[in-house]
């Protein structure tokens, strides 16, 4: 079910009504119940390994709970990262790996081994839930977090549908106390969501779902444009398409969760803005980035070690965080790439420090930020490449292509190309360029104080005019016949 | 829990539905009109008694009025111009389903136009994997229904606006008869362009598919079925040269397939590829050549 679908139309407001009107004893019941319901609405079968996970990690953090040492926990948690990670490897990257050692067992002349390929659908959300129950195990072990000896509470907080299929992945220690509170209907805190649900839809489905018309037909053929132009301008347009189809996914579900009086983490913070690749991962799907800083960075020593080691930490963790987002050679590609450039920026910032004082630009903190910010975007967005190319070659042949064919930029190709793509949806253009400045204005105003702050701050009359007029403009302009959004295939 | 609240937010939200309700109001006309996309009108309307089946070039190129008003009504009514496009209405068993939905069970008299083109009968995959099936056309059950909800929630894909957009400029109109008029620049120029790049397209349909024996069985059952009804008239539509040189190139005995097709049918094969008909791309007639080949059409139906 998705969250741009009649059916979560229907299923939403059902929950809602039904959550708030039942004694509180049984909403914890009722959201478990529509948690799974919304779930099986993709494939049925599948809630069945969402269970078993559950039930071992419950199982797990439950016997660890009584154990005093650490020593004595260790069978426990790996017990349940042998369950997490074995169903994400069996799903998600047997067959990749599969592919691989096969590729290199032919290219060393070796026999290959005849094992099978997995034909099994990867379960949708499953490294969402697997990375949040894991988050969870390893606090527990920690002894950071106490364990959750309800297990229909523990169950909800593995499955609570409005993060469920695609994060924000949240921590046992911000989620578990919301589930054990009892939460009354707040009108101020049902419209504040209801605001943020709306304004995560006009970034789906009038921004996200647009610039797709631009991104797909480039990247699913680039050899059929291998113009510079167009593919800067596909790589512009998924650039912002991804960001407005992620960030507006977590902004429809930390509304949605927000109308049941849950708070969700922030998730995105102008992460367009950084002025450096660093910073663009502490703006940039904060749940996973900070996950991977707290259970994986950390752990292998962080910087704290000497810094070739620091190196390899960083490089570690965006491969896998590459590798996180698919079994695919272009993510870990994309990672990384992003891997190397925070290395680079971490062995540099010295050298850029001592740049900036010997030109002066040091003296000029918002001309420098500045500068660092179109650095930063030019970087990311190249990166995106490799992240949306069907494949490896594709993203090379883009990359090859991508400065050639500038000399005619006003002349016949980009003319044609344009022409096509404005003549098979006329306005459509002007509406994506409109729908992106949209966005970015609003991010932009929102750095010092919070959207939702200034329309809740405007008289009433202000305030449901505006309402109208969003409702209105995600009626009319909102393309709805998209597939799913881009993070749910995680 | 606090029944102020619960109403309070209760009337506000009815209060932004009945605003967004008038809103939405705009769209009433385009709804009730039928002027939703190219194919919406074709499915309110009521079961056709008479059919012009085809693809695109059929469904821009034939005019039911015109052939109405020469002819007389001497077949059963209501005539439907009941062709979409290549993506949509290859023949194929969904199309062929679609059309026993459409057509009026107990109609005798009716007239039937075939239009055939290579690519019509063409499959770029394994034979018996027909991708129109998972189309609207091998998808709907209703086809006759005012308003098609089922159409509308499914298959209707633009944005709302476009909606609007297009009755307002009227670009491309669906007449309730089928007819799809399409009004879009005719100057030389445009019309080359427009012609270079269909070339493009179809020479890439030409060297990725193959003529299938799977919707020429499909299609010689169309027109047994079709047989039952009324008379049938197998066509195929004028076209641009350079379109008519890479059909040729592409499928050589098209002709005289269809000529034996016909033979064996027992039904008039009626060819008008090389006629200079003027087109807006090469491929599909312009509106007033639309109208010139459907009187032609007409007055060669009179004469069979």
């Amino acid at each position: 079910m998705l969250f741009n679908s009649l059916h979560f139309l229907v299923f939403f407001p059902a929950v809602v009504g039904l959550y708030f009107g039942l004694p509180p004893r049984w909403r914890e019941l009722l959201l478990l119940l529509a948690s799974y319901y919304f779930y099986m609405s993709w494939r049925a079968a599948y809630a069945l390994l969402l269970l078993a996970t559950t039930l071992l990690d419950y199982y797990s953090g439950y016997r660890m709970s009584q154990l005093p040492s650490k020593r004595a926990r260790r069978p426990y948690l790996y017990l349940s990262l042998a369950s997490n990670l074995g169903t994400l490897f069996i799903f998600k990257y047997f067959n990749f790996f599969r592919a691989a050692a096969g590729q290199l067992a032919s290219g060393l002349h070796l026999p290959a081994a005849a094992l099978p390929a997995f034909g099994l659908l990867l379960p949708v959300g499953v490294s969402f839930y697997t990375f949040q129950s894991v988050g969870y195990i390893i606090d527990v072990y920690q002894g950071r977090l106490e364990a959750e000896r309800n297990f229909g509470r523990f169950a909800l907080f593995v499955a609570f549908f409005p993060q469920l299929v695609a994060g924000p992945i949240e921590r046992g220690g911000h989620m578990l106390p919301q589930f054990r509170r009892t939460h009354e209907l707040d009108y101020a805190r049902v419209v504040s969501g209801l605001r943020l649900m709306a304004w995560g839809l006009f970034k789906k489905v009038v921004v996200a779902d647009r610039l797709a018309l631009l991104a797909n037909p480039v990247f699913n053929n680039p050899r059929q444009h291998p113009e510079g132009p167009l593919l800067v301008l596909a790589a512009l347009a998924f650039t912002f398409q991804i960001y407005g189809d992620f960030s507006g996914y977590t902004d429809l579900a930390r509304g949605a969760a927000r109308v049941l009086g849950f708070d969700f983490n922030l998730n995105f913070r102008q992460p367009y803005l950084s002025a450096s690749v660093p910073e663009f991962w502490r703006r940039w799907h904060i749940s996973l980035s900070s996950w991977f800083r707290d259970y994986l960075y950390i752990p292998l020593g962080g910087s704290r070690v000497g810094p070739a080691r620091a190196y390899g930490n960083l490089l570690a963790v965006f491969l896998i965080s590459g590798l996180w987002h698919g079994a695919n050679w272009t993510f870990l590609a994309w990672g990384g790439l992003h891997g190397l450039y925070l290395v680079i920026s971490t062995w540099a910032r010295p050298g850029r420090e001592r740049l900036a004082q010997l030109i002066g630009l040091a003296a000029h903190p918002r001309l420098r930020r500045g500068l660092g910010m179109m650095v930063t975007f030019i970087l990311v967005a190249y990166a995106w490449i490799f992240f949306r190319a069907n494949t490896l070659s594709d993203a090379v042949f883009i990359t090859e292509h991508l400065l050639s064919g500038w000399s005619s930029l006003t002349g016949r190709q980009l003319g044609i190309l344009l022409l096509d793509f404005s003549q098979h949806y006329r306005p459509e253009l002007a509406l994506a360029a409109f729908s992106v400045f949209t966005m970015l204005l609003v991010e932009y105003l929102g750095r010092h104080r919070s959207p939702q702050a200034w329309v809740a701050a405007q008289p009433f009359a202000v305030r449901w005019s505006g309402y109208v007029g969003l409702t209105l403009l995600i009626l009319y302009l909102g393309i709805f016949n998209s597939t799913s959004f881009i993070y749910f295939q995680f | 829990m606090d029944k102020s609240a619960v109403s309070r937010l209760l009337g506000r939200l009815l209060l932004l539905a009945s605003a967004v309700l008038v809103g939405a109001l705009a769209l009433g006309p385009v709804v009730l009109k039928g002027r939703v996309d190219a194919f919406y009108g074709r499915f309110i309307s009521p079961p056709a008694g008479s059919l012009i089946l085809g693809t695109s070039r059929a469904a821009q190129g034939i005019q039911p009025a015109v052939l109405t008003a020469q002819l007389g009504q001497t077949w059963a009514g209501p005539l439907l111009n009941y062709a979409f496009t290549l993506t949509h209405s290859p023949y194929g068993p969904a199309y062929l389903r679609s059309i026993q939905r459409k057509l009026r069970p107990d109609v005798t008299n009716g007239l039937f136009i075939v239009a055939v083109d290579p690519w019509s009968l063409s499959l770029a995959g394994p034979e018996g994997h027909f991708p129109e099936t998972n189309s609207f056309i091998g998808q709907l059950q209703q086809v006759s229904q005012k308003p098609n909800l089922d159409y509308l929630i499914r298959y209707q894909t633009k944005p709302l606006y476009r909606l609007l957009l297009d009755y307002a400029t009227a670009a491309e109109r669906l007449h309730p008869d089928g007819w799809l008029e399409v009004n879009i620049g005719t100057d030389s120029a445009q019309v080359r362009a427009r012609t270079a790049r269909k070339v493009q397209d179809y020479r890439r349909l030409a060297a990725t598919h193959h003529l299938s024996a799977g919707r020429l069985a499909a299609l010689r059952q169309t027109i047994r079925f079709l047989r039952r009804h009324g008379r049938v008239y197998l066509v195929r539509l004028p076209m641009g040269a350079p379109l008519f040189q890479l059909e040729q190139a592409y499928q050589p005995d098209f002709n005289l397939l269809m000529r034996e097709t016909a033979a064996t049918l027992a039904v008039p094969y009626l060819d008008y590829s090389t006629q200079p008909y003027a087109t807006t791309d090469g491929n599909h007639l312009e509106r007033a050549a639309s109208r010139a080949f459907s009187q032609q059409l007409a007055a060669d139906l009179q004469r069979l």
